[in-house]
Protein backbone atom coordinates (compact mmCIF):
# COMPACT_ATOMS: atom_id res chain seq x y z
CA UNK A 1 0.00 0.00 0.00
CA UNK A 2 3.08 2.65 1.24
CA UNK A 3 4.59 1.80 -2.29
CA UNK A 4 1.50 2.70 -4.72
CA UNK A 5 0.89 5.66 -2.59
CA UNK A 6 4.64 6.90 -3.16
CA UNK A 7 4.81 5.78 -7.22
CA UNK A 8 1.34 8.22 -6.87
CA UNK A 9 3.12 11.16 -5.17
CA UNK A 10 5.96 10.80 -7.44
CA UNK A 11 3.46 12.23 -10.33
CA UNK A 12 3.18 15.81 -8.83
CA UNK A 13 6.66 16.05 -8.39
CA UNK A 14 7.34 15.20 -12.13
CA UNK A 15 5.19 17.81 -13.62
CA UNK A 16 6.51 20.41 -10.92
CA UNK A 17 10.30 19.47 -12.60
CA UNK A 18 8.64 19.30 -15.74
CA UNK A 19 7.09 22.71 -15.56
CA UNK A 20 9.84 23.90 -13.80
CA UNK A 21 12.46 22.91 -16.38
CA UNK A 22 10.04 24.26 -19.30
CA UNK A 23 9.54 27.64 -17.89
CA UNK A 24 13.33 28.12 -17.73
CA UNK A 25 14.12 26.57 -21.24
CA UNK A 26 11.81 29.05 -22.65
CA UNK A 27 13.22 31.60 -20.52
CA UNK A 28 16.84 30.80 -21.20
CA UNK A 29 15.85 30.94 -25.07
CA UNK A 30 15.42 34.99 -25.33
CA UNK A 31 17.98 37.65 -24.76
CA UNK A 32 16.10 39.35 -21.73
CA UNK A 33 18.21 39.99 -18.74
CA UNK A 34 17.12 40.29 -15.32
CA UNK A 35 17.32 43.56 -13.81
CA UNK A 36 14.89 43.74 -11.18
CA UNK A 37 17.59 43.05 -8.19
CA UNK A 38 18.53 46.57 -8.94
CA UNK A 39 15.39 48.49 -7.78
CA UNK A 40 17.17 49.28 -4.46
CA UNK A 41 18.96 51.77 -6.09
CA UNK A 42 16.06 53.72 -6.83
CA UNK A 43 16.31 55.18 -3.25
CA UNK A 44 19.38 56.06 -3.50
CA UNK A 45 19.17 57.59 -6.68
CA UNK A 46 18.24 61.34 -7.52
CA UNK A 47 17.29 60.37 -10.83
CA UNK A 48 15.54 56.90 -11.97
CA UNK A 49 14.25 55.84 -15.25
CA UNK A 50 12.48 52.54 -15.38
CA UNK A 51 11.51 51.54 -18.81
CA UNK A 52 9.57 48.37 -19.45
CA UNK A 53 8.20 47.44 -22.67
CA UNK A 54 7.00 44.24 -23.65
CA UNK A 55 6.28 42.71 -27.02
CA UNK A 56 2.46 43.76 -26.70
CA UNK A 57 3.13 47.45 -25.76
CA UNK A 58 5.60 47.64 -28.67
CA UNK A 59 3.15 46.45 -30.59
CA UNK A 60 0.58 48.74 -29.31
CA UNK A 61 3.04 51.51 -29.38
CA UNK A 62 3.74 50.99 -33.37
CA UNK A 63 -0.23 52.07 -34.48
CA UNK A 64 0.64 55.22 -32.76
CA UNK A 65 3.40 56.13 -34.76
CA UNK A 66 3.15 58.72 -38.06
CA UNK A 67 4.16 57.09 -41.28
CA UNK A 68 4.26 60.77 -42.50
CA UNK A 69 6.55 62.04 -39.93
CA UNK A 70 10.24 60.68 -40.97
CA UNK A 71 11.52 60.11 -37.69
CA UNK A 72 8.35 58.26 -36.28
CA UNK A 73 8.51 56.26 -39.25
CA UNK A 74 11.95 55.46 -38.71
CA UNK A 75 11.57 54.62 -35.19
CA UNK A 76 8.29 53.07 -36.66
CA UNK A 77 10.63 50.04 -38.36
CA UNK A 78 13.10 49.93 -36.15
CA UNK A 79 11.20 48.93 -33.19
CA UNK A 80 8.52 46.84 -35.13
CA UNK A 81 10.06 43.14 -34.66
CA UNK A 82 11.37 44.00 -31.28
CA UNK A 83 10.17 42.35 -27.97
CA UNK A 84 10.82 44.23 -25.75
CA UNK A 85 12.99 47.18 -24.22
CA UNK A 86 13.90 47.22 -20.99
CA UNK A 87 15.62 50.18 -19.27
CA UNK A 88 17.12 50.87 -15.47
CA UNK A 89 18.90 53.88 -15.13
CA UNK A 90 20.02 55.64 -11.80
CA UNK A 91 21.71 58.98 -11.53
CA UNK A 92 23.20 59.71 -7.97
CA UNK A 93 24.30 63.08 -6.11
CA UNK A 94 27.06 61.47 -4.37
CA UNK A 95 29.68 58.97 -5.23
CA UNK A 96 29.89 54.84 -5.10
CA UNK A 97 25.68 54.89 -4.20
CA UNK A 98 26.23 51.10 -6.25
CA UNK A 99 28.82 48.47 -5.65
CA UNK A 100 30.62 46.43 -8.17
CA UNK A 101 28.10 43.12 -7.18
CA UNK A 102 25.36 45.30 -8.60
CA UNK A 103 27.28 45.46 -12.34
CA UNK A 104 28.58 42.02 -11.76
CA UNK A 105 24.99 40.43 -11.03
CA UNK A 106 23.84 41.69 -14.96
CA UNK A 107 27.34 41.08 -16.34
CA UNK A 108 26.49 37.06 -15.20
CA UNK A 109 23.36 36.76 -17.18
CA UNK A 110 25.81 38.03 -20.67
CA UNK A 111 27.69 35.20 -20.53
CA UNK A 112 28.69 33.06 -23.40
CA UNK A 113 27.67 31.73 -26.06
CA UNK A 114 24.38 33.27 -25.83
CA UNK A 115 26.53 36.49 -25.51
CA UNK A 116 29.05 38.38 -27.38
CA UNK A 117 31.11 41.25 -25.69
CA UNK A 118 31.27 43.84 -28.52
CA UNK A 119 32.90 46.44 -26.69
CA UNK A 120 34.58 47.10 -23.45
CA UNK A 121 36.11 49.96 -22.02
CA UNK A 122 37.16 50.32 -18.69
CA UNK A 123 38.10 53.89 -17.29
CA UNK A 124 39.42 55.22 -13.95
CA UNK A 125 38.48 58.89 -14.93
CA UNK A 126 35.63 58.23 -17.42
CA UNK A 127 32.41 56.29 -17.88
CA UNK A 128 32.73 52.50 -18.23
CA UNK A 129 30.82 51.12 -21.15
CA UNK A 130 30.31 47.42 -22.20
CA UNK A 131 27.68 46.67 -25.44
CA UNK A 132 27.11 42.81 -24.99
CA UNK A 133 24.92 41.66 -28.23
CA UNK A 134 23.16 38.17 -28.76
CA UNK A 135 23.17 36.18 -31.84
CA UNK A 136 21.06 34.18 -33.70
CA UNK A 137 22.78 33.06 -36.94
CA UNK A 138 24.37 36.37 -38.12
CA UNK A 139 21.74 38.14 -36.77
CA UNK A 140 21.39 40.11 -33.73
CA UNK A 141 18.51 39.37 -31.77
CA UNK A 142 19.31 41.11 -28.16
CA UNK A 143 21.32 43.94 -27.68
CA UNK A 144 21.96 45.00 -23.71
CA UNK A 145 24.44 48.49 -22.73
CA UNK A 146 26.07 48.76 -19.65
CA UNK A 147 27.26 52.28 -18.62
CA UNK A 148 28.66 53.11 -15.39
CA UNK A 149 30.80 55.90 -13.65
CA UNK A 150 30.90 56.97 -9.76
CA UNK A 151 27.35 58.34 -10.15
CA UNK A 152 25.49 57.07 -12.59
CA UNK A 153 24.90 53.29 -13.36
CA UNK A 154 22.69 52.46 -16.77
CA UNK A 155 21.34 49.34 -18.09
CA UNK A 156 19.67 49.28 -21.35
CA UNK A 157 18.64 45.76 -23.04
CA UNK A 158 16.89 45.39 -26.15
CA UNK A 159 15.15 41.62 -26.96
CA UNK A 160 14.75 41.26 -30.49
CA UNK A 161 16.22 42.13 -33.85
CA UNK A 162 18.19 45.22 -33.35
CA UNK A 163 19.74 47.35 -36.05
CA UNK A 164 22.48 49.02 -34.59
CA UNK A 165 22.94 51.46 -36.72
CA UNK A 166 19.84 52.75 -37.13
CA UNK A 167 19.65 52.74 -33.35
CA UNK A 168 22.48 54.80 -33.37
CA UNK A 169 21.16 57.06 -35.80
CA UNK A 170 18.54 58.02 -33.81
CA UNK A 171 20.57 60.16 -32.10
CA UNK A 172 19.33 63.60 -33.87
CA UNK A 173 16.05 63.06 -33.71
CA UNK A 174 13.45 62.99 -31.24
CA UNK A 175 15.32 65.91 -29.43
CA UNK A 176 18.46 63.82 -29.32
CA UNK A 177 21.47 65.77 -29.65
CA UNK A 178 23.12 64.72 -32.90
CA UNK A 179 27.30 64.19 -31.92
CA UNK A 180 28.08 63.51 -35.11
CA UNK A 181 29.29 60.32 -34.41
CA UNK A 182 30.65 57.65 -37.07
CA UNK A 183 28.49 54.52 -36.90
CA UNK A 184 30.46 51.61 -38.48
CA UNK A 185 28.85 48.08 -39.31
CA UNK A 186 30.23 45.64 -36.86
CA UNK A 187 32.84 42.84 -38.42
CA UNK A 188 31.08 39.67 -39.16
CA UNK A 189 33.17 36.16 -39.15
CA UNK A 190 32.71 36.17 -43.21
CA UNK A 191 34.30 39.78 -43.37
CA UNK A 192 36.77 38.64 -41.22
CA UNK A 193 37.92 36.12 -44.05
CA UNK B 1 -18.51 -51.49 -14.47
CA UNK B 2 -21.72 -49.92 -13.89
CA UNK B 3 -21.52 -46.27 -15.67
CA UNK B 4 -24.64 -44.54 -13.39
CA UNK B 5 -22.86 -45.02 -10.37
CA UNK B 6 -19.97 -42.80 -11.80
CA UNK B 7 -23.08 -40.45 -13.27
CA UNK B 8 -25.39 -40.02 -10.22
CA UNK B 9 -24.39 -42.31 -7.65
CA UNK B 10 -27.38 -44.38 -8.69
CA UNK B 11 -26.78 -48.07 -9.30
CA UNK B 12 -24.57 -50.43 -8.32
CA UNK B 13 -21.16 -49.33 -6.57
CA UNK B 14 -17.84 -50.50 -7.95
CA UNK B 15 -15.62 -51.11 -4.90
CA UNK B 16 -12.40 -49.91 -6.22
CA UNK B 17 -14.02 -46.42 -6.91
CA UNK B 18 -15.44 -46.37 -3.70
CA UNK B 19 -11.79 -47.32 -2.59
CA UNK B 20 -10.54 -44.34 -4.25
CA UNK B 21 -13.29 -42.19 -2.93
CA UNK B 22 -12.50 -43.26 0.68
CA UNK B 23 -8.79 -42.06 -0.13
CA UNK B 24 -9.07 -38.92 -1.99
CA UNK B 25 -11.98 -37.95 0.42
CA UNK B 26 -9.68 -36.50 3.35
CA UNK B 27 -8.18 -33.82 0.91
CA UNK B 28 -12.09 -32.97 0.57
CA UNK B 29 -12.62 -29.11 1.04
CA UNK B 30 -13.38 -28.54 4.72
CA UNK B 31 -14.04 -24.92 5.29
CA UNK B 32 -12.69 -22.91 8.97
CA UNK B 33 -11.65 -19.52 10.06
CA UNK B 34 -7.86 -18.58 9.07
CA UNK B 35 -5.29 -18.75 11.03
CA UNK B 36 -2.91 -15.99 11.20
CA UNK B 37 0.59 -17.02 12.66
CA UNK B 38 1.19 -14.37 16.03
CA UNK B 39 4.21 -12.19 13.99
CA UNK B 40 1.84 -11.55 11.20
CA UNK B 41 -0.46 -8.32 12.10
CA UNK B 42 -3.00 -7.68 9.54
CA UNK B 43 -2.36 -3.79 8.14
CA UNK B 44 -5.78 -1.54 8.16
CA UNK B 45 -6.47 -0.22 4.96
CA UNK B 46 -7.42 3.11 4.99
CA UNK B 47 -9.41 3.60 1.83
CA UNK B 48 -9.09 7.36 1.62
CA UNK B 49 -5.71 7.40 1.02
CA UNK B 50 -5.67 6.03 -2.85
CA UNK B 51 -8.16 9.16 -3.32
CA UNK B 52 -5.95 11.46 -0.98
CA UNK B 53 -3.15 11.18 -3.58
CA UNK B 54 -5.21 11.65 -6.69
CA UNK B 55 -6.73 14.91 -5.10
CA UNK B 56 -3.13 16.00 -3.98
CA UNK B 57 -1.64 15.29 -7.37
CA UNK B 58 -4.71 16.85 -9.05
CA UNK B 59 -3.54 20.10 -6.61
CA UNK B 60 -0.19 19.80 -7.25
CA UNK B 61 -1.24 19.89 -11.54
CA UNK B 62 -3.27 22.81 -10.82
CA UNK B 63 -0.70 24.56 -9.30
CA UNK B 64 1.66 23.66 -11.57
CA UNK B 65 -0.08 24.81 -14.62
CA UNK B 66 -1.20 28.68 -13.05
CA UNK B 67 2.85 28.83 -11.96
CA UNK B 68 3.57 27.64 -15.84
CA UNK B 69 0.36 30.40 -17.08
CA UNK B 70 1.86 33.00 -14.53
CA UNK B 71 5.17 32.44 -15.86
CA UNK B 72 4.48 32.59 -19.52
CA UNK B 73 2.23 35.70 -18.79
CA UNK B 74 4.91 37.22 -16.98
CA UNK B 75 7.14 36.89 -19.89
CA UNK B 76 4.74 37.86 -22.71
CA UNK B 77 3.28 40.66 -20.95
CA UNK B 78 5.35 41.86 -17.66
CA UNK B 79 5.18 44.44 -15.67
CA UNK B 80 5.81 47.69 -17.98
CA UNK B 81 6.07 50.79 -16.28
CA UNK B 82 7.99 53.81 -17.08
CA UNK B 83 9.32 55.82 -14.03
CA UNK B 84 11.29 58.56 -14.37
CA UNK B 85 11.80 60.72 -11.28
CA UNK B 86 13.69 63.88 -12.04
CA UNK B 87 15.68 65.70 -9.29
CA UNK B 88 15.41 68.76 -11.40
CA UNK B 89 12.74 69.71 -14.40
CA UNK B 90 13.99 67.82 -17.37
CA UNK B 91 13.17 69.49 -20.77
CA UNK B 92 10.22 67.91 -22.84
CA UNK B 93 11.19 66.87 -26.35
CA UNK B 94 8.84 67.45 -28.88
CA UNK B 95 7.63 64.06 -29.27
CA UNK B 96 6.52 64.32 -25.70
CA UNK B 97 4.61 67.25 -25.82
CA UNK B 98 2.52 66.54 -29.31
CA UNK B 99 1.61 63.15 -27.14
CA UNK B 100 0.82 65.08 -23.99
CA UNK B 101 -1.36 67.64 -26.16
CA UNK B 102 -3.65 65.02 -26.84
CA UNK B 103 -6.50 64.43 -24.56
CA UNK B 104 -6.87 61.34 -23.06
CA UNK B 105 -8.93 59.76 -20.02
CA UNK B 106 -5.79 59.47 -18.32
CA UNK B 107 -5.25 63.16 -17.58
CA UNK B 108 -6.27 63.35 -13.91
CA UNK B 109 -4.17 59.99 -12.80
CA UNK B 110 -1.29 61.66 -15.05
CA UNK B 111 -1.08 64.85 -13.06
CA UNK B 112 -1.70 63.12 -9.61
CA UNK B 113 1.37 61.18 -10.88
CA UNK B 114 2.89 64.50 -11.80
CA UNK B 115 2.34 65.73 -8.49
CA UNK B 116 4.61 62.59 -7.13
CA UNK B 117 7.06 63.71 -9.63
CA UNK B 118 6.41 60.83 -11.42
CA UNK B 119 7.39 61.81 -15.11
CA UNK B 120 5.41 58.84 -17.02
CA UNK B 121 3.76 55.93 -15.77
CA UNK B 122 2.41 53.44 -17.64
CA UNK B 123 -0.52 50.98 -15.78
CA UNK B 124 -0.74 47.97 -17.18
CA UNK B 125 -4.37 46.99 -18.93
CA UNK B 126 -6.48 43.93 -20.75
CA UNK B 127 -6.98 45.16 -24.04
CA UNK B 128 -7.39 43.04 -27.06
CA UNK B 129 -4.71 43.36 -30.15
CA UNK B 130 -6.77 42.35 -32.96
CA UNK B 131 -9.07 45.53 -33.22
CA UNK B 132 -8.43 47.41 -36.47
CA UNK B 133 -9.31 50.90 -34.89
CA UNK B 134 -7.84 52.03 -31.22
CA UNK B 135 -10.30 52.23 -28.59
CA UNK B 136 -9.67 55.30 -26.31
CA UNK B 137 -8.11 53.34 -23.87
CA UNK B 138 -6.18 51.64 -26.03
CA UNK B 139 -5.37 54.98 -27.79
CA UNK B 140 -3.91 56.29 -24.46
CA UNK B 141 -2.48 52.90 -23.37
CA UNK B 142 -0.41 53.53 -27.10
CA UNK B 143 0.68 56.83 -26.21
CA UNK B 144 2.03 56.17 -23.05
CA UNK B 145 3.56 53.39 -24.44
CA UNK B 146 5.25 55.10 -27.43
CA UNK B 147 6.24 58.12 -24.72
CA UNK B 148 8.06 55.21 -22.49
CA UNK B 149 9.62 53.73 -26.26
CA UNK B 150 11.00 57.07 -27.05
CA UNK B 151 12.48 57.21 -23.52
CA UNK B 152 14.02 53.80 -23.69
CA UNK B 153 15.19 54.64 -27.72
CA UNK B 154 16.88 57.71 -26.40
CA UNK B 155 18.62 56.14 -23.80
CA UNK B 156 19.72 52.93 -25.73
CA UNK B 157 21.08 55.37 -28.77
CA UNK B 158 22.69 57.65 -26.31
CA UNK B 159 24.35 55.16 -25.01
CA UNK B 160 25.39 52.93 -27.88
CA UNK B 161 26.71 56.12 -29.50
CA UNK B 162 28.86 56.59 -26.08
CA UNK B 163 30.36 53.02 -26.53
CA UNK B 164 31.01 54.18 -30.15
CA UNK B 165 32.68 56.97 -29.21
CA UNK B 166 34.43 55.71 -26.50
CA UNK B 167 35.88 52.89 -28.69
CA UNK B 168 37.14 54.72 -31.23
CA UNK B 169 38.12 57.98 -30.04
CA UNK B 170 41.55 58.73 -28.19
CA UNK B 171 42.73 56.77 -25.45
CA UNK B 172 42.88 58.77 -21.98
CA UNK B 173 45.40 57.86 -19.33
CA UNK B 174 44.27 54.74 -17.59
CA UNK B 175 41.72 53.62 -19.99
CA UNK B 176 41.74 49.82 -21.10
CA UNK B 177 39.64 49.46 -24.80
CA UNK B 178 38.63 46.15 -25.80
CA UNK B 179 36.92 45.75 -29.03
CA UNK B 180 35.44 42.63 -29.81
CA UNK B 181 34.44 40.71 -33.21
CA UNK B 182 31.18 39.78 -33.50
CA UNK B 183 30.88 35.49 -33.83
Amino acid sequence: MRSVFQRISIIPVLVGLLVIVSTTTSNAQEPRIQMSHLDHLAAKASETVDVNIDERLVQIAIKVFSDKDPDEAQIKKLVAGLKGIYVKSFEFDADNQFNAADVDSIRNQLREPAWSRLVNVRSKRDSNVEVYISLSGANINGLTVITSDARELTIVNIVGPVDLEKLAHLEGSLGIPDLGIEITKPKTKNEDK
Amino acid sequence: MNDEYLWDKSGEPDPEIQQLEQVLGSLRYQPQPLELPDNVKPVRRNRYLPLLAIAATLALALLAGALWLRAKTDSKSGPHNAVITPATPSPVNPAEKKNEELPTREDNSRSTDQDRKVFAVNRQRRTKRSLPALSKTERAEALEAKKELIVALRLASEKLNLAQRKANGPATPGQIRNQHKIG
